[in-house]
This record gives structure tokens, sequence and C-alpha cells, in this order.
């Protein structure tokens, strides 16, 4: 595996220049975004010395989702655009809305001005809107690579073949800039990629259902839209199941070759399932396949060997098996290590919180069982201090891998799964139950 | 786990037909404070009587209910009560709301249990209230002649968490309509309603009543416990206060023989005309009002008012403004209420901050209590002593934003109610009130757009044929 990543660093090593780094960044900061300006005044810190003073100044995740939506309905994109300053460092001024007739019209705009704004692919909720740098996409493609090396055997200059199961990809500078890296560095440019031919999923589409709830609770929502939306979601399945034969016979044809397969376990194993039922398993595929594993199961309910099927399948031995662990919010991977756990990079800093998000645990010894947050330094165009929703067991001690640098334990839960719903109150929103939304 | 192991676990007894039951058998967390608490198993076979047993309370009088239920409101006021006492402590440490407003809530709401109450609950929900003690002769045009019952019907009532009150009303109703009834708990409070129970064992414990009710807790949404018992097998309503994924699952169970009687989750609203705008000292009592109104439970009932959709110029709506922020934070100061604000919620509110072209807030997001000012309704929900105030230029503005989830409106003034309750109505809104008066309600009036007990009884008709 490669070592000039800085992966293996303890964190006892860089302690000190986090700090420094940490306090850098405030001070940049404090007077770049608006909203990092308005908590460092709230929580009166002015320097960051220690990593409790970091911890009043974390984002929830949802700093990222808490644009009103009337702007995203009634299309006030200047609004919307003054809404991206407050969380951005990055000037908006130069935003030139001219034209701007939808959403994607509007991350077009930005984009000429320099901003990347991507989405999180929520389907119901609202969607978290993160602008990016040049900058950072491009730290975002390196870093992605430089992760996937660090965490398998698979190299650059390997040129592969891709395969995978048909999936509708959120079509946003993030994804774009990642994706393009991956195949530049993995994969063969001459050898055949397979095209699903479904339509890109954009932001304004992946927003439609933030509008139709609005509508929803707003009562002006017409039966029309709502079949329609219905039909056209229906349609979207229909079409990737289609996708989805295309791919497994694309799979199957390409199975002498160097495979890279990359996909969610959510739809990877449906599609080891749909291969099997071809007559096909590991005795047929190439002994270096490799595979790039994004995300956890995403609430994907699944047999729990849900992975060895998966590796079994399409004959994928450890050591070209790529996972991570990772977030929107952050531009950095945590690459799995050969003992299973997902090592934290030198220039993210780990922060260990209370359930509640609000103190700083005791790095002390041992695994700590913890609300994740970080604080990834990488980022320009933001704040790079994020709470997260997840549980994790994270260590500061040596890894058994050999590795000394901070990781966190494969078995990462949200808190929000772990409790369940069972608050009950006779208060409530009309989209809770008008429409069952929430 | 290491965290969890540390904590104290309370224990929380279940009641089974007189019978109490502890026992720390399964472990629960509620879900608002992160507190642990035990449950025993649910011994749902004796919970739950066979259809072939007539119910205990079917051919009591209703008289002889109504008795019991205000002996038991004395019970639950007396000063040596140990099961309230208990509970209030134990309550302490899984309820939202903090222990003095619970205490006070609760002995507010035994105040239902009074005779005239219970009685004009009876006269107002059925014309003729004999038909729960007896057979009554119907006779039609025709000449052909029928008895006519209200059955005691088998209830489970899925309790609320955020208002004790709900426990006794429940209670009450159950027993006037001489219902079987199992009551679901909430994670926010397993301990009431057990304790009204003990309380009713205590003073007769072979009491039809005490017989006819049960009270539990698993964790809602638990298929092993639901799919096993919401079936017309066991049961004819489910009664359910609230929603999200509580009612959701419900939702599943629901068919020919298991009916859902449901208590929406509601959201409350004001509506302020420019008359309150005025003068000073108007405007001053309306900011009053509009506090008392929002302040309701500390803003967890259903009732209490989130937006306040005021008519008039920005200038005056935001004196408005400064003025109703001082009396929610004077409110909040005088509960002892110091919850903080979620953090979401708390982002959400200073993400409007920074949007000053549109939104202005008057107070800090410390949970003392605070006001939004905006040209539409926010995109959250405003809670823990958070007002919205909606400027609109004419009152017939907030109508469209009146929906089946609105629940009481109140008014200023109140000579401008009758012009805008018929539009209301088609909106899907359930209550007017004057401002101010979001609290009390005329005794025996539908509530949710319902007369409860009506919905909840199973009729019966015994024909007769024409007589020669």
């Amino acid at each position: 595996m490669s070592t000039n990543t800085g992966y293996g660093l303890s964190y006892a090593d860089i302690r000190e220049t986090q700090l420094a780094a940490l306090d850098e960044s405030l001070q940049k900061q404090v007077r770049n975004i608006k909203l990092v300006r308005m908590r460092a005044e709230e929580a009166n810190i002015e320097r960051i010395l220690t990593l409790t003073d970091v911890v009043p100044l974390l984002l929830p995740h949802t700093a990222f989702k808490s644009y009103p939506e009337s702007f995203l309905a009634g299309g006030k994109w200047d609004r919307l655009t003054k809404w991206l300053g407050t969380i951005s460092s990055l000037p908006t001024g130069d935003v030139d809305l001219a034209g701007v007739e939808d959403l994607d019209g509007w991350v077009d705009a930005c984009g000429r001005a320099g901003l990347f704004v991507s989405c999180s692919s929520g389907t119901t909720g609202k969607s978290a809107m993160l602008p990016a740098s040049q900058e950072d996409l491009d730290f975002i493609a390196q870093a992605q690579i430089a992760a996937v090396q660090w965490g398998s055997g698979i190299r650059t200059g390997d040129m592969r073949t891709s395969a995978g199961p048909a999936g509708i990809v959120a079509h946003t500078p993030r994804n774009m800039a990642g994706g393009k890296a991956m195949m530049e560095a993995f994969v063969d440019p001459a050898a055949p990629r397979f095209s699903s031919g479904l339509p890109l999923a954009t932001i304004g589409t992946l927003m439609r259902m933030v509008l139709l709830r609005k509508k929803i609770a707003d009562g002006t929502v017409e039966p029309s839209e709502l079949a329609q939306f219905d039909a056209d979601s229906a349609a979207r399945e229909r079409g990737l199941a289609e996708a989805q034969i295309r791919a497994v016979e694309d799979v199957i044809s390409k199975r002498d070759k160097r495979l890279l397969i990359t996909g969610m376990w959510g739809a990877l194993y449906p599609f080891a399932e749909a291969v099997r039922a071809r007559g096909f398993s590991a005795k047929d595929f190439h002994p270096e396949n490799a595979c790039y594993l994004g995300g956890g199961l995403k609430r994907a309910k699944l047999p729990d060997n849900y992975r060895e099927y998966v590796f079994e399948t399409f004959n994928l031995q450890p050591q070209f098996i790529y996972q991570m662990y990772g977030m929107q919010e952050l531009n950095s991977p945590m690459p799995r290590c050969s003992a299973g756990r997902y090592h934290i990079p030198p220039w993210v800093v780990a922060l260990p919180l209370d359930k509640t998000g609000d103190n700083l645990l005791d790095i002390g010894k041992g695994e700590i069982e913890c609300r994740a947050a970080f604080f990834d330094l990488s980022l320009t165009s933001r704040w790079g201090g994020v709470i997260s929703g997840d549980r994790i067991q994270l260590s500061f001690e040596p890894c058994e891998c050999g590795h000394a640098s901070p990781s966190i334990r494969d078995n990462v839960e949200r808190f929000a799964d772990l409790e369940g719903d069972d608050k009950i109150a006779c208060s409530g929103t009309v989209d809770a139950y008008v429409r069952g939304m929430s | 786990m290491s965290t969890e192991a540390t904590e104290n676990i309370v224990s929380a007894p279940i009641f089974v037909r007189g019978e109490v039951i502890e026992g720390n058998d399964i472990v629960h967390r509620s879900r608002d404070l992160g507190v642990t608490f035990a449950t025993p198993n649910i011994p749902f076979q004796k919970a739950i009587p066979p259809r072939t047993e007539v119910p205990p309370l079917l051919n009591v009088p209703a008289k002889e209910i109504i008795d019991f239920l205000v002996e038991t409101g004395q019970q639950l006021v007396a000063p040596d009560n140990e099961f309230v006492h208990e509970c209030f402590e134990r309550m302490a440490s899984t309820h939202i709301l903090p222990r003095s407003v619970v205490e006070n809530v609760s002995k507010h709401a035994v105040a239902y249990l009074d005779r005239r109450i219970l009685q004009a609950e009876l006269d107002q929900n059925f014309p003729d209230p004999r038909v729960l003690d007896e057979w009554v002769l119907k006779e039609d045009f025709t000449g052909r002649r029928a008895w006519v019952r209200a059955c005691a019907p088998r209830l489970i009532h899925v309790l609320p968490g955020n208002s004790p009150g709900v426990a006794i009303k429940s209670i009450a109703q159950g027993a006037l309509v001489k219902a079987v009834n199992l009551f679901k708990m909430s994670s926010a409070d397993p301990f009431y309603t057990v304790a009204i129970l003990r309380t009713m064992a205590k003073m007769d414990p072979n009491h039809p009543i005490v017989k006819s009710m049960s009270a539990v807790y698993w964790r809602g949404g638990d298929a092993g416990v639901e799919n096993a018992i919401y079936r017309p097998q066991y049961f004819d309503k489910i009664v359910a206060w609230g929603g999200g994924d509580a009612i959701n699952n419900v939702i599943k169970y629901i068919g020919p023989g298991f009916q859902l009687v449901s208590f929406d989750p509601k959201t409350s609203i004001s509506l302020i005309g420019r008359e309150a705008l005025e003068a000073d000292e108007i405007m001053e009592k309306t900011a009053n009002k509009a506090a008392a109104d929002l302040m309701m439970l500390n803003q967890e009932a259903c009732a209490a008012s989130r937006f306040q959709f005021v008519e008039g110029p920005k200038a005056l709506v935001d004196e408005f403004c400064a003025k109703f922020q001082r009396c929610i934070a004077e409110r909040a100061a005088a509960a002892g209420d110091v919850r903080a604000l979620d953090k979401d919620l708390k982002e959400n509110v200073e993400t409007l901050m920074m949007l000053d072209d549109d939104y202005r807030v008057w107070g800090k997001t410390d949970g003392k209590g605070l006001v939004i000012r905006s040209e539409e309704p926010v995109d959250f929900h405003p809670i823990n002593k958070i007002g919205n105030v909606v400027r609109v230029d004419s009152l017939g503005d907030a109508v469209k934003w009146v929906n089946v989830a609105t629940q009481t409106i109140g008014f200023y003034p109140p000579e401008r109610m009758a012009d805008y309750r018929d539009a209301l109505g088609a909106g899907g809104a359930q209550r007017v009130c004057p401002l101010g008066e979001a609290g009390p309600s005329t005794i025996g009036t539908p509530w949710d757009g319902m007369y409860p007990l009506h919905r909840f009884v199973q009729w019966m008709v015994n024909e007769n044929g024409i007589p020669a």
C-alpha cells in the first residue's frame, strides 16, 4: 500500500499542527463566512487553542439545508444566492442571475461565478446544498484517488474496465469531479463503458420533491400534479429496472476483463443476485477484479452475508476491495484498512462528541462510542467543522493493520435508526400526516 | 454502551385490569431526553379479555360510572396520594416539560372529573344518552320497531406524551362509553396513566371500571406487539393521538372491523386584525393575549399558537413583535422553562437572522422566547416558545394557510370572527376562539371535528318487527 499520503500518521504526531491549522481556518473564515462569524461571536471564541474550542463552532448538517423553501418555490434566486453567501466563504456578488428561470439555471449561474453547488440526494425531506470552489473539487478528485490506493491494491494506470449496476446518480459538480478522476486514474479509456441511458438527476429534479411537499403543505397542489409525480416516479423505476437487465448483460459480457465495479450496497446486492441467476459466479470472473464501494447500507435491507455474497459473485479478493466512510459535508474519504477500520487522514480532525453533540469526549485510551464530528481542514469554500448523525466507535490508538492514525470501527449507525420513532404528540405539522411525508 | 450503564434506570410498572405488574424485563429509551426506563413483559392474554366475555361495564349505569370518576378526581388531588406523588418523581426524568408545569397541568386536568362536565359530555355526544344504559325502543314512520343500544366497544388508546390531561380524559371517556380499554402509553410519560388507574384500584380493586382498564408500554411501531394485537378479534377501534411513525405504523393494521379514530397532530394559529395595532395600550394587551395562547403547555399543546397572522404595515407589525416577544419571555421565565432550542431549530432561526431583508427576529436562540417576523410562514415547526408573526395586508390573506391540521384559531378582534369562520371551516379549521382563549373550551363541544364518544361506541340494533 502506498505510504506517502499521511494516512498512517498518529494523532499525537499531528495534534499541534492540527490545532494551528484549525485556528488559521477560524481566523480566515470568521471574516468570510457569516454563519461562522455569528457562531464565534455567540460562543465568544476568538482563537482555537484546544479541541474544545471548536465544538461550539461545529455545524449540524442542517446548516446546509436551512434555506427557506419559499425561496425555491417562489423563484427568489437573489435571496437564495444571499443564503448561499451566509454559508460559503466565496463571494456571491459575481453571480449573474439574468435569465435564471429554475433551480438548475441558478446552479449553473453560481457555477459560472466559481461557486459549484452540489446537493445531497435525499429523496424526501429537504436536500442540503453544498457550495464548493474549483480548488475543493480538485482536492476531492485527488483525495479519492489517494484513498483508493491507500485502502486497496487498486493502482493508477491499472487500465481496468468499468462495470456495475445501473443507477440514477445525482449529477452534481462533486460527483462529476470525483467520478471523472476515478475513471481517468483506474480505467482504460478505450474499454467499453456501460451507458444506462437513464436521464441525469440534476439538482432541479432532486428538489422537485421538496417543492411538491411545500405545495402540499400550502394546500395549492393539484391532483394532476400528484398523479404526474407518481407516474414519473413509476416510469423512472421501470427505466431503472430495464437498464438493470442491460447492466447485468454488460458485466457478464466483460467477465474475462479486469473489472472495476462501482456501486452502493443496496444496488450491488440485487445486481449480484441477477448475475448468479444467469448462472455466473466467481469462477467466471477475473481474479484481479476490483470494486469501489461508496457509503453504507443507506437503510437498504439485505441479508447478513450481503458483502460475502457480492464479493464471491464477482471473484473479488480482499486486496482489491475498496471501502470507505465519508459524508457529503466533507471533502475527504476515510478508507478502510486491512483490519477493517476506516482511517482518518491527518487533514481531517476527528472530534468525538457526546450524544447531544454539545460536549467533546475525552480521547483517553481505547475505543470511544460517540457522535461523529469532523473538521476537514482541506475545505476552502465553506466551514470544515460538521456534526453528523452517525454513532461511531472511534479510536486514537494504533490500529491492528499497523497504521497509527485514528480509525473508526466498521459498525457505523445513525442515531436516528438506533432510537426509532416513538415520539407522539397531539401537536404537529401538516405534512407529517397529510401525505405521510415528514 | 458505557454511557448507558452509568445511567439510572427508572422502573415503569404496568397496570392490567386491576393488577399492578412490576419488573424490568425490557429497557427503553425516552426519545426526547434520552432517559432509560424499564417495563415488565406484558401479559396480553390478561389485558385483552376474550370477546366471549361481556364487557364488565356494559350494564353498570352511567350515573354510577360518573360517581366513581368524580371520586377518582378527589383521590388524585388528595395530598396523601402516594401513586401520584411517586409518578411526578419519576416523570421529572422522562418528561420534556419542567416538573412544575407537568404537576400543574395534571392537577388542572383533574377538573375534568366533575359530575356536571361528565354528564354534559354524555348529553352532548348522544341525542338520547339512555342508549348507553339500556336498549332504547325506536319506531319508524311505517310503524316498524327496534331496540337500539350503544354497545361497549373494545378500544386501544395510543396516548400522546405531551399532555398529562389526555390520560385523564381518555380514561374518563373510555369509562363513559363502558369500553374495554388498553392504553398504550408514550415514552415521554409511561407513568401517569398507571398512577390514575392505581388510584382507582385502591378505591375498589374489583370495580368494573378497574376491570376494564389496562395501561402498558411498548415501543410504538414494535411489530412484534402490534402485529399480534392490532386485530379485530381483540379490538374494535384504535383511538390514536398524534402523528409521525406511531400513526403510520397503526395505519397498516386498519381494516374492516378495526377502525381508526384519530386525534391528528394539530397546529394552532392566531389571526390578529389591524384593530390590535391602533393604540399602544391595545397592542400591549393583544400581544399579551397572543403570548398566552402561544405558551399553552409551554407551546407543547396542540392548541398552542405557532403562527400569528397580523394585519398591518411592517413598522406597526414590528412594534407588535417586540411586545409579543417580551410577553412570551416573561411567561417562559415565570414557568422556569429554560429548555435550549433543538440544534436544527436553532440553525434554522439563525439563518433567518442573517437573511434580514425578508426576516426579522426578536429575542435570541437561547430557548427563552423569540419571535420571527416574515411575509410567509417559516418552513419549520415553531416550538419551544417561538412565535412566527406573518405580516398580511388583510386577514383574508391568512385564510389560505389554514388546512385540515389547523385546530384552534385565536382571533382578534372577536367581532370579526363571524366574517371569517365559514372560510376558515372550509379551509379545514376546527375551532375559532377569541385571542387569549385557546385554553378553555365550552363543555361538551366537538373536538378535532368530531363528537368523540359518539365515534367510540359500537351501535347494535335488535329488530322487533311491526306489532300486530
